[in-house]
């Protein structure tokens, strides 16, 4: 067998090439380290959030913390504290830092589908920033622990349902009733047989309703004599020389009369005016009545005090002197 | 009667017939470990590299890698364009298209690429180092070498090692990298405003481990595509006749060991 041609000469720049794809490739793996790690964010500066949660289920290192939908940290870490509650690590790069203040408030939701997310909801932008090594609460919402309590609901409703629609039940004795009176309803006597239960019934209101109208036309006759005897009525009050047309007359008289006694009155009342006049004069006499008794009292102290003068001038006066035992 | 005697004495033989085979088997797949062993500390040891077996070594690095690149690279970038559309797709159907490029980034540049890299090389150059290894054994050429006073392992062997494992690494780090560039331009079209999330979700799926698992799996391919088929030569007899069936033995297990080696580090992953 003759020996293999050596392929070596015949390729140009061998070792050049090779150095070449070595290279490359060193380059590609290199670049791609580096992307990596810049990927990793190994060239942030980062501050570290730690989120308290009762139950870490479904968090993964390595997962984010969005902020109104936008990554803004990440987990580097899942730990189970003293107190038996998971400590959730997270890092979050220093210029993404300023959309978690100190009244943020952080969820961990978990949808039907994927892992769960951890979210920061941040109300007011003006509170101050949340410090370095932060221990915050994280609030969990878990939608696929709604649906057993779905579940159990649903099945209570199904059985309700069932319950109603089973035979005996309140509501197919209630569609019997409704079958048995639309039945009634479509017999001779229709909707009233339906309303009143039977055909007799119904014809006893028929009955009832025939006799009220001969009822009703009889009291038409009535009110007929009625409204005769009215119109006479009126004409023997109100027609002419009827009973108003005389009352009238009386009443004119009367107020004539009436006019006569004010009269009376009047020349009464002057009467009276009289008399007062009379009593006035005679109470001025009997003011001075008083004057007069007044004077005569006024010389009669003056009379007893002359007396008493003379009687202490006069020489064969009594002894006033009182003497004492 | 005779005929019994017979049975009973070929029955009796089996169990050691399976020994000896099983014995066999586990000094054959010894063979591999200690040649891949001593080829990748031959590779690492800078004598290795004289004047003579640098020009070797370049020359099946240019047979094995830079020729294959160019048409490799295009054929990845096919597949990859097609698997990319069909994730996009589905999971734009199912309305879970956030998870469409985490998806893509995990199967096709984890996974996919480094396998159709190893196989690809496997197929091009594995199967010829087998043959080519199994002629120049049953010939006599390492003997005739060995009595020239060169070691036929360090002039023959460990270049082909050396330039399959570069191959393999080459290729799947160039079909990667093509990968990522189609699948960000599949996802988020032709806008540089996608570049953040796609670099967070680059940086969410290559975690160390992760990384450090690629490396290790696409160098492990590498090293195998050459080790494998050259080990099965070495121990085929001289004989021209079974040549073939060296060939066959080698490509065999080399394809049992990709595939092992890649159900090893899914299962390391993700269970």
């Amino acid at each position: 067998m003759p020996p293999e041609p050596q392929p070596s000469p015949l390729i140009p720049h061998v070792e050049f090439k090779a150095v070449v794809l070595l290279a490359l490739m060193l380059a590609i793996v290199g670049g791609f380290l580096l992307y990596v790690m810049y990927a990793r964010g190994v060239f942030e500066s980062t501050q570290r959030l730690v989120l308290i949660a009762d139950d870490s289920e479904g968090a993964k290192v390595g997962m984010d913390l969005t902020f109104s939908g936008f990554p803004i940290g990440r987990v580097k870490r899942i730990e189970l504290a003293e107190d038996g509650k998971a400590r959730i690590l997270i890092d979050v790069p220093r210029q993404d830092a300023r959309w978690l203040r100190v009244s943020t408030i952080f969820t961990m939701e978990r949808g039907l589908v994927g892992d769960p997310r951890i979210r920061a909801f941040t109300g007011v932008l003006e509170d101050p920033p949340l410090p370095d090594g932060a221990m915050r609460p994280v609030l969990r919402g878990d939608a696929s622990a709604e649906i057993p309590r779905l579940i159990a609901t649903m099945r209570a409703l199904l059985e309700n349902l069932e319950h109603m629609s089973s035979e005996g039940s309140n509501l197919s004795a209630s569609l019997a009733n409704v079958q048995t009176v639309t039945e009634r309803m479509k017999g001779r006597h229709g909707a009233l047989a339906g309303v009143l239960g039977s055909e007799e019934n119904a014809k006893k209101v028929i009955t009832a309703l025939d006799r009220t109208n001969a009822l009703l036309a009889s009291v038409g006759e009535v009110s007929n004599r009625l409204d005769r005897i009215i119109v006479k009525t009126d004409e023997r009050v109100f027609g002419t020389a009827g009973v108003m047309d005389e009352t009238q007359k009386s009443m004119v008289q009367l107020n004539a009369m009436l006019r006569d006694a004010r009269d009376s009155l009047k020349k009464a009342d002057a009467v009276l005016a009289e008399a007062q006049a009379i009593g006035a004069n005679a109470r001025a006499a009997t003011t001075d009545l008083g004057a007069l008794r007044a004077e005569v009292e006024a010389s009669l102290r003056k009379v007893a005090h002359l007396v008493d003068e003379i009687n202490r001038k006069w020489p064969f006066a009594r002894d006033a002197e009182l003497k004492l035992p | 009667m005779r005929q019994a005697s017979t049975w009973q004495r070929g029955l009796s033989r089996v169990p050691g017939e399976l020994g000896t085979a099983f014995l066999g088997w586990c000094a054959s797949w010894w063979r591999v470990f200690h040649f891949g062993a001593l080829a990748l500390v031959m590779a690492l040891s800078p004598a290795t590299y004289d004047r003579q077996n640098r020009v070797v070594t370049a020359n099946q690095i240019y047979f094995t890698a830079w020729q294959i690149l160019p048409w490799f690279t295009l054929l990845s970038a096919l597949l990859s364009m097609v698997l990319i559309r069909i994730v996009v797709e589905t999971t734009l159907s199912y309305g879970l298209s956030q998870y469409a490029l985490e998806m893509v980034v995990r199967v096709l540049v984890l996974e996919l690429i480094p396998l159709f890299a190893a196989l690809f090389v496997a197929l091009r150059s594995g199967a010829a180092i087998n043959t080519e290894v199994a002629l120049m054994h049953i010939r006599g050429d390492f003997d005739e070498q060995r009595r020239a006073g060169s070691d036929p392992l360090r002039r023959e062997l460990v270049p082909r090692v050396i330039g399959s494992a570069v191959s393999v690494v080459a290729l799947a780090a160039v079909s990667g990298m093509v990968a990522l560039l189609l699948a960000y331009l599949g996802v988020y079209g032709f806008s540089p405003w996608g570049l953040a999330g796609f670099n967070r979700t680059v940086g969410q799926v290559f975690d160390p481990q992760v990384s450090i698992g690629l490396a290790l799996k696409t160098l492990l391919f590498g090293v195998a595509v050459a080790v494998i088929p050259i080990t099965a030569s070495l121990e085929s007899p001289r004989e021209m006749r079974l040549a073939p069936v060296a060939v066959l033995r080698g490509m065999v297990r080399l394809f049992l060991v990709l595939v092992l080696l890649e159900g090893a580090f899914l299962a390391v992953r993700y269970i």
